[in-house]
C-alpha cells in the first residue's frame, strides 16, 4: 500500500516537470518549454525561455542599451545534452527622455538549441534545469530576481514528435528571428568625427519601399543610443546616420548589429549585419 | 528715418533674428552631455544635503570623483549593502580626494531625497562622500549625461574627465560579485597619481536608469 502510494506521488511530481511548471518573476511569470516531447539521441532540440510580462514592465537583449541588464541562464543538463546560446530576438527601443535602452515588452521566448550526443542511452525521463537571472524593469524602477525552472523529458533514439502546446509558437518566433542579409545587399560604414554613416545599397524594389531603419549594435559603447538614427532613403537603397558614443575612445574596425527595416513588403524585419569601418573619406556615396 | 534709430531698431531687433537663436541654441546645446573622457569636465554649481553650496572648479588641484547614486537602484544597493561604496569614499577622501554624490532623480521619482532625508540616509549608511549633491532638476545630470546609477566620473586637478563609466567590471546585481570585481575608478586614481596613463579610462555605466524629471511617466 505504502509502496503505490509512493509510486502515485511520483507519478504526479514527474507529470508536473513534465510540463515545465511556469515560475513567477517581478511582475510576469517565465516558463521552460520545449519544441517537442522527446529528446532523441544525435539530434538537436529546441527549448524555449517562455516570458509573459505585465504592461509597462520590460526585459532586455544581449545589449541592453544605456541601461539595464539581459537575463542570464545557467544550464543543469544530464550529461550528453550540452545548450548553445540564446537566439535573440530583435529588440525595440526602449526610450525614457534622454535614455534609450534595448529590450522587449508583453511576451518573449528566447529560443535555446539543447545538443544531444549520438551515444545517449535511451532514459524515460531526463532533468533539464535552467537557472534564470532576469532584471524586470518599468520606467520607474528595477526589480532583479533569480529563478531556477527545470523540464522532464525523455530521451530516445527515435525522432522525437512535436509538442502541440508550444509547436506554433517556436515556429512563429523562429520566423521573426533577424536573419543574416542578403548577398545581393551591400553595406558600407564611413567613420565620421561625430557619427559612423551606415550606407546600405539595395536592389531598386525595395528600397523604393524602406520607411523606417532603426539599428541595434551588437557591443555596447559604440553608438550614442538615445541619438535619433537619421535616415536618408534614395532610389539605391539608404544612409542611416549613427552619433558615435561619448565612451568610443578609439576607432573599431567593424559595425555588428541587427538593422530593422520597415518597407510594405517586409514589414519589420531584421537582419544580422558585420560591416567593415571605413576611414573617413573613403564612404562610398550612393549610386543614383 | 535717422541712421541711429534704424541701428538702435536693428539691435533691438537681433534677439529675435533666426540666426541669432541658432547661434545661442548651438551654444546651450553643446554644453549638453559635455563630459567626455580627455576634456575639460564641465563646471557646476549644487546645493548639498548639509546646505553647503560646492562649485567644481574651486576643486582644481585636487582629484574629484561623481557618484550618481539613486538609493531604491538594486545595483546602487549591491555597493551599499556589501559596505563597498562606504569604503571606497572612506579609502579616497582619506587621500585627498573630493566625493560627490549626486542626486538627479525627480521629485516623486524612485532615488529622490530631501536633504535632512539624505543626511539620515549617510548617517545610516555611514557613507562619506565629501558632499552629497542635490540635483533635483537633473541639470547636472544632463550636464554629464549620467545613465545610470552608479555612474562613476573621475576628473584629475587639471580638471579633466579620466574616467567615465562603470563602477566595476561586474554588471549585475549580485553582492557576490563585489569582492573580485576590478573597480574602474580605484584604478584610475591609483594609476593618474602614479602618473601612469589610466588604461581604463571609459566603460559602459551599468544600473537602473536615471529618473530624469523627462523621463516617461
Amino acid at each position: 500500500m505504502a509502496r503505490r502510494l509512493i509510486f502515485g506521488v511520483a507519478v504526479l511530481l514527474g507529470a508536473a516537470s513534465a510540463r515545465g511548471a511556469g515560475a513567477p518573476i517581478p511582475h510576469g511569470t517565465l516558463e521552460l518549454i520545449a519544441e517537442k516531447q522527446e529528446v532523441a539521441a544525435g539530434h538537436t532540440l529546441d527549448v524555449g525561455l517562455r516570458f509573459q510580462l505585465e504592461k509597462g514592465w520590460h526585459v532586455y537583449w544581449t545589449n541592453p542599451g544605456d541601461s539595464g541588464e539581459p537575463p542570464r541562464v545557467e544550464w543543469h543538463l544530464p550529461a550528453g545534452l550540452s545548450a548553445g546560446a540564446i537566439e535573440w530576438p530583435a529588440p525595440s527601443r526602449l526610450e525614457s527622455g534622454s535614455i534609450v535602452d534595448y529590450g522587449y515588452e508583453d511576451a518573449l521566448l528566447l529560443i535555446v538549441p539543447i545538443r544531444a550526443k549520438p551515444s545517449l542511452a535511451a532514459q524515460p525521463a531526463a532533468q533539464l534545469g535552467a537557472e534564470v537571472r532576469v532584471l524586470v524593469c518599468s520606467h520607474e524602477m528595477c526589480i532583479p530576481s533569480k529563478v531556477a525552472l527545470s523540464l522532464a523529458l525523455p530521451i530516445q533514439s527515435q525522432p522525437p514528435r512535436p509538442d502541440a502546446r508550444t509547436a506554433d509558437l517556436f515556429a512563429a518566433t523562429r520566423k521573426a528571428l533577424p536573419r543574416p542579409a542578403p548577398p545581393n545587399w551591400k553595406f558600407s560604414v564611413a567613420d565620421g568625427n561625430e557619427s559612423f554613416v551606415l550606407t546600405a545599397a539595395l536592389p531598386a524594389k525595395l528600397a523604393h519601399s524602406i520607411t523606417q531603419a532603426i539599428f541595434f549594435p551588437l557591443a555596447e559603447s559604440q553608438i550614442e543610443n538615445a541619438s535619433p538614427q537619421k535616415l536618408q532613403t534614395s532610389a539605391a537603397g539608404f544612409q542611416l546616420t549613427l552619433r558615435k558614443s561619448d565612451r568610443l575612445l578609439k576607432p573599431i574596425e567593424r559595425l555588428r548589429g541587427v538593422l530593422v527595416l520597415t518597407s510594405s513588403p517586409l514589414d519589420n524585419r531584421g537582419y544580422f549585419i558585420d560591416v567593415p569601418v571605413s576611414k573617413p573619406g573613403a564612404e562610398r556615396p550612393l549610386v543614383q | 528715418m535717422k541712421r541711429s534709430t534704424r541701428w538702435a531698431r536693428f539691435l533691438l531687433a537681433m534677439p529675435l533674428h533666426p540666426m541669432f537663436i541658432a547661434l545661442v541654441l548651438c551654444a546651450a546645446l553643446s554644453q549638453i552631455s559635455a563630459a567626455k573622457v580627455g576634456a575639460t569636465a564641465p563646471d557646476f554649481t549644487g546645493t548639498a544635503s548639509n546646505g553647503k553650496t560646492f562649485r567644481l572648479s574651486e576643486y582644481r588641484g585636487k582629484y574629484v570623483v561623481l557618484e550618481w547614486h539613486n538609493n531604491g537602484c538594486p545595483y546602487v544597493r549591491k555597493q551599499y549593502n556589501s559596505g563597498n561604496m562606504q569604503r571606497l569614499q572612506k579609502q579616497w577622501t582619506g587621500q585627498g580626494v573630493v566625493w560627490f554624490t549626486i542626486l538627479s532623480s525627480a521629485p516623486g521619482k524612485q532615488g529622490y531625497v530631501t536633504a535632512g532625508e539624505e543626511n539620515d540616509y549617510l548617517a545610516k549608511m555611514r557613507a562619506s562622500p565629501t558632499a552629497a549633491m542635490l540635483d533635483p532638476t537633473g541639470e547636472i545630470g544632463h550636464l554629464y549625461d549620467a545613465k545610470t546609477s552608479p555612474h562613476m566620473f573621475v576628473i584629475n586637478p587639471q580638471g579633466v574627465v579620466i574616467y567615465d563609466g562603470a563602477i566595476d567590471d561586474k554588471p549585475t546585481t549580485e553582492l557576490s560579485d563585489v569582492p573580485g570585481a576590478t573597480n574602474y575608478v580605484s584604478l584610475a586614481l591609483e594609476q593618474a597619481m602614479a602618473g601612469k596613463q589610466v588604461a581604463i579610462a571609459a566603460t559602459r555605466p551599468y544600473g537602473c536608469s536615471v529618473k530624469y524629471s523627462d523621463s516617461m511617466h
